[in-house]
């Protein structure tokens, strides 16, 4: 076999790693460039926030209760609420596709939609 | 599949020699079959993977069992996640529809707290206490017969009669939650009353006339500790009979898994840490797959402070105060309702009279966890931990 076979070889499976290689980075990078928080009060959408910029809303329903969600450092977090359980606030802040904090009494909910696939299926509570 | 990939290679060579090649293809075949065909083989090789990498991205973008999950706030009181793997929006939407339908009316049967047109429930029955059999749906009779059975599996530590005490601490932790400075405990004299009234030999099912009647006219019926597990397991076999291939199920916590996922693997449950303050949001992740169910009893979700200390949900028969000993018990079992009822019973036990009862029955595991972070475990819990 020919020194120029060798380097045909080569150059052939360096172009299909490195086309492999850059469809596996996009496609890793269009999921987590993507993540958006989707709020929903009684079911309807509230509002869309990008999960890669950093926030603070305090979201006021009508009836005068509020939850405040924060996003930071590519997590979502709701640290002030009105309700009187506040299982909301105690829950730890969220960052992976579909995962939620829900707040029962307000009927608010926050989803991460279009972030890093979860490593888990579920929680318990 | 490495041959078909050769058979390949072999059928592709002939394609890539170029006329002046064929030429002198006879005078130098040895030669060619050493280098074409290596170099063929090579480019076919790549082109595969090339492809099946390709395939990969594909199918992922295809609509070919794509997860699908919904969220319902308005079923027994508490958040409900389901997943569903669908062909189509058509598919899982007629999924969660029927799995919608099926848990609205298991809500509504095991409800305490609302009456329902043209429905009679649980608090018909409570309602008409020592007054007069209540004729139900059968699906009332099997979930008390369940409750009936759970009680004597757990030597009374799961009492679906046990109402009477089980309001009072809903009203004081209801009160304390909304007025927090002036939040207090009931008095014991008024627990021990109540307790006088909490016999579950006196709910008398007739299987025959389809009715539940309680004899005494103080007592009443409360289901929480079984309710949700025994809905999903009903909502469960309901859907399997339905076709349905791959499901996860959370109501309030309470998981149970029809199938596994459509790539084969099972589902990975996590374990909610029950101290809040912790940077881990889990303690341990467990597998589960067809059939299986983990649930988990706390003292972190559903409590109220007096003075500092914390009271939770979840009541002690035998003391009426509120279990301290675990944070956290949860279990792995085959069957929802059993799963919820025995997390139930383990909180209110000591870690010996549970492991005893655990390693009494089949496919049944529990992972209990002490307030200061210490974790202990039934005979096989940790084969089902992942890493």
């Amino acid at each position: 076999m020919k020194k120029n076979d060798f380097i045909l070889i080569i150059i052939i499976l360096a172009i299909t790693g490195l086309v492999c290689c850059f469809s596996m980075i996009t496609r890793k990078n269009a999921t987590t460039e993507g993540a958006k928080v989707v709020v929903t009060i009684d079911g309807r959408e509230y509002g869309v926030y990008p999960l890669n910029e950093d926030m603070s809303e305090t979201i006021e329903l009508i009836d005068g209760t509020s939850n405040t969600l924060v996003i930071k450092d590519g997590y979502a977090d709701i640290t002030q609420a009105t309700c009187p359980d506040q299982i909301c606030v105690n829950h730890i802040h969220i960052h992976y596709d579909g995962e939620t904090i829900v707040c029962l009494p307000n009927k608010l909910v926050i989803e991460i939609v279009d972030g890093t696939e979860n490593e888990v299926d579920g929680v318990t509570h | 599949m490495f041959n078909a990939i050769l058979g390949f290679a072999c059928l592709a060579k002939p394609f890539l020699v170029d006329e002046k090649e064929t030429q002198v293809y006879n005078i130098t075949m040895e030669k060619f079959k050493s280098k074409k065909g290596l170099i063929a083989s090579i480019l076919v090789i790549v082109l595969f993977i090339f492809f099946v990498v390709e395939q990969g991205v594909i199918q992922t973008a295809d609509n070919t069992n794509a997860k699908y999950t919904a969220n319902f706030l308005d079923v027994f009181d508490t958040s409900t996640d389901i997943t569903v793997y669908a062909n189509s929006d058509e598919e899982a939407e007629r999924e969660f529809k029927i799995i919608k339908e099926k848990l609205d009316h298991y809500n509504k049967l095991f409800d305490i707290y609302n009456d329902y047109e043209g429905i009679n429930n649980l608090k018909t029955i409570n309602d008409n206490a020592g007054i007069s059999p209540v004729q139900v749906d059968s699906d009332i009779i099997e979930m008390l017969k369940f409750g009936k059975e759970m009680y004597e599996l757990t030597d009374g530590k799961v009492n679906i009669a046990m109402g009477s005490v089980l309001s009072i601490w809903h009203d004081y932790r209801e009160y304390g939650i909304n007025n927090p400075g002036d939040a207090s405990l009931p008095d014991l004299g008024e627990l021990n009353a109540a307790k006088e009234h909490t016999d579950i030999n006196d709910v008398i099912i007739d299987e025959k006339e389809s009715s539940v009647y309680l004899k005494d006219e103080k007592m009443s019926l409360d289901v929480g500790s079984i309710a949700k597990g025994y809905a999903v397991q009903q909502v469960l076999q309901f859907c399997k009979e339905q076709g349905m291939e791959n499901v996860l199920f959370s109501v309030g916590g309470n998981i149970a898994a029809i199938g596994k996922k459509p790539d084969g693997a099972n589902f990975k449950i996590a374990i909610q840490n029950p101290n809040l303050n912790s940077q881990e949001p889990y303690v341990r992740t467990v597998e589960i797959s067809d059939g299986q169910s983990v649930v988990s009893s706390g003292d972190y979700q559903r409590y109220y402070e007096v003075d500092g200390k914390k009271y939770c949900h979840i009541i002690n028969p035998d003391t009426l105060f509120p279990s301290d000993e675990f944070a956290q018990v949860s279990v792995l079992a085959s069957d929802s309702g059993l799963a919820d009822g025995l997390s139930t019973a383990l909180f209110n036990m000591s870690y010996e009279a549970g492991n005893a009862l655990i390693n009494n029955l089949e496919n049944t595991e529990a992972m209990w966890v002490y307030h200061d972070g210490t974790i202990v475990y039934s005979k096989h819990f940790e084969e089902n931990i992942v890493n």
